[in-house]
């Protein structure tokens, strides 16, 4: 597969990608930060600093997930190659 | 022994670790997020004005200073009150006989609005300042903020005369504000 085509399939997915991930985190956020005590409609100031942190774990969590993942496969990779190369020379 | 060839830009790669870097890896482009898109309801974007007017009315300094003002005038009209209902006002020590002139008991009322009103614009600002801090730290808002807050300036307080005017203090405010937020909820 080439780089360019792999970058358009690669957009069309992250779209897909950031809406289920968006989805996700205002579900958690919504869940770990708003109690279900609906006395008023503001969002209060204890409420909006939970949401702020939330979105930023949650982001962080994401980013450090996609690296660690990338690193493994690269790592998964060289070891296949390695032994593709081993398997093909014996 | 043959070394395998370095993983660079000029050999092959598995299609799977490609779309991998391209979507969470290094060869990610810019993203751009729209909860429109996204799938949140679509709504037409804050301006940077509202943005700075919500987070400077959502401050904590500016909620001080609002309790610091409220607080005031309160505690001006408290205070003229109680010394309308005094008789001791406008006592003059050297002739305490004499019945004190217009003037003198309006500017004993005046004094004594004052000082209540400086009180309670202290109490107001530091309750209303340590309330926030902890209800920013803690990311909750139930009624255990108020209670805490409400130590702390009840403690604060009380600490001048004493460790034990302190705690005192601190329980005693720290009751008087539960019982305002249970009141107020």
């Amino acid at each position: 597969m080439d780089p360019l085509r792999a970058q358009q399939l690669a957009a069309e997915l992250e779209v897909e990608m950031m809406a289920d991930m968006y989805n996700r985190m205002t579900q958690a956020c919504h869940r770990k930060c708003v109690p279900p005590f609906y006395k008023e409609s503001e969002l209060s100031k204890g409420e909006c600093v939970c949401l702020d942190r939330c979105v930023a774990k949650y982001l962080e969590v994401h980013e450090r997930m996609g690296k660690k993942l990338t690193e493994l496969s690269l790592q998964d990779e060289e070891l296949l190659k390695r032994m593709q190369q081993g398997s093909g020379t014996a | 022994p043959q070394l395998h060839p370095p993983l660079g830009p000029g050999c092959w790669q598995s299609p799977g670790l490609l779309l991998l870097q391209h979507l969470v890896g290094d060869k990610r482009q810019p993203r751009v997020w729209d909860p429109a898109t996204l799938g949140g309801i679509p709504c037409p974007p804050k301006s940077e004005e509202q943005k700075m007017v919500e987070r400077v009315m959502e401050s904590c300094p500016f909620k001080a200073a609002l309790a610091c003002v409220g607080g005031f005038v309160l505690g001006g009209a408290f205070g003229i009150f109680t010394a309308g209902i005094d008789t001791n006002v406008g006592f003059d020590p050297k002739d305490p006989y004499r019945t004190p002139t217009a003037k003198e008991v309006l500017k004993d009322m005046g004094q004594r609005g004052i000082s209540y009103a400086k009180n309670f614009a202290i109490v107001g600002a530091m309750f209303s300042c340590t309330e926030c801090m902890v209800e920013s730290y803690r990311g909750k808002s139930d009624w255990k903020n108020s209670v805490i807050s409400g130590c702390i300036t009840g403690g604060a307080i009380g600490f001048r005369a004493g460790l034990k005017a302190g705690v005192i203090g601190c329980g005693g405010f720290a009751a008087f504000s539960a019982a305002v937020d249970y009141y107020l909820r």
